[in-house]
């Protein structure tokens, strides 16, 4: 589903596929509640999904599945920024500083978390 | 007194979800710029009493339910969004039991149509299966 939500968001906006074009990274998603892992390996251009957490992530997310569709709202700024203020924005914070959502790497790999952020993003 | 029952995906269960629908302010705002339509397809599962599959058609536009009524699988899936699931699953989320959000993630709900449409929905499609959970429903294999 996440890997058809990318790939969705890509084709349909333009800002997007620049990001999804640049970004090389490896992504796990942990989704707690439904016990269900992936990696997302972005090749600049491609992306190819599989089952389980691989080795050598450059970011792990560890959430419950209400979480990951909140992240997939999260509205982007001016410069790209994901907002943090709004709604959608507040509930994600809680939900870091409460310990409902964790992002390995968060801090090492901002940018990329950005990058992420937006590929993921409906809004 | 206890309000009367209706039969899972009858034509009076569509008229019972419509009227959920439109007494929900959570849907009414949480639905608020949809404009496409909804058919969800009750695959059959005989074993369960229920041996022919069901579509039921959602006409659902900017936070209200214009229509909503009982029609075949095909007619369903000419939808702009479609979720199919087995009889038993439709029946696990409306008792609360599968969340539709898993559901999908997990593949235990099948759906097409336009994911980033549908992710920008969520809270309405959450409001909308709690609408569900709000009717009295006597299932088929219960009796």
């Amino acid at each position: 589903m996440l890997g058809g939500l990318i790939e969705a968001n890509v084709k349909a906006r333009q800002d997007r596929r620049s990001d999804f074009e640049s970004l090389k990274a490896r992504v796990g998603i942990r989704v707690e509640d439904i016990d269900e892992s992936i990696t997302l390996e972005f090749k600049g251009g491609s992306l190819a999904v599989s089952n389980g957490l691989k080795r050598n992530r450059d970011l792990t997310i560890r959430t419950d599945a209400d979480t990951v569709m909140t992240l997939s709202n999260l509205a982007i700024g001016p410069f790209g920024m994901p907002v943090y203020v709004d709604g959608v924005g507040r509930t994600v914070v809680q939900r870091l500083l409460t310990g409902k959502l964790k992002i390995d790497g968060m801090l090492t790999h901002v940018p990329t978390l950005n990058k992420v952020t937006r590929v993921f993003s409906v809004r | 007194m206890a309000a009367t029952k209706v039969r899972a995906f009858s034509p009076e269960f569509a008229q019972a979800f419509k009227e959920e629908i439109n007494k929900s302010q959570v849907y009414k705002q949480a639905g608020k710029g949809w404009k496409w339509t909804v058919g969800l397809v009750v695959e059959a599962e005989p074993d369960k009493n229920v041996p022919d599959s069901h579509g039921v058609f959602l006409d659902l536009f900017d936070g209200e339910a214009r229509d909503i009524k009982m029609v075949s699988p095909d007619e369903a899936k000419k939808c702009d969004f479609v979720i199919t699931a087995p009889y038993s699953r439709w029946k696990q989320v409306m008792r609360k039991e599968l969340d539709p959000t898993k559901g999908m993630m997990q593949g235990k709900l099948k759906l097409k149509g336009d994911l980033p449409t549908i992710v920008r929905y969520t809270r309405a499609s959450q409001e909308m299966t709690e609408c569900t959970t709000r009717i009295p429903v006597d299932f088929p294999d219960e009796d």
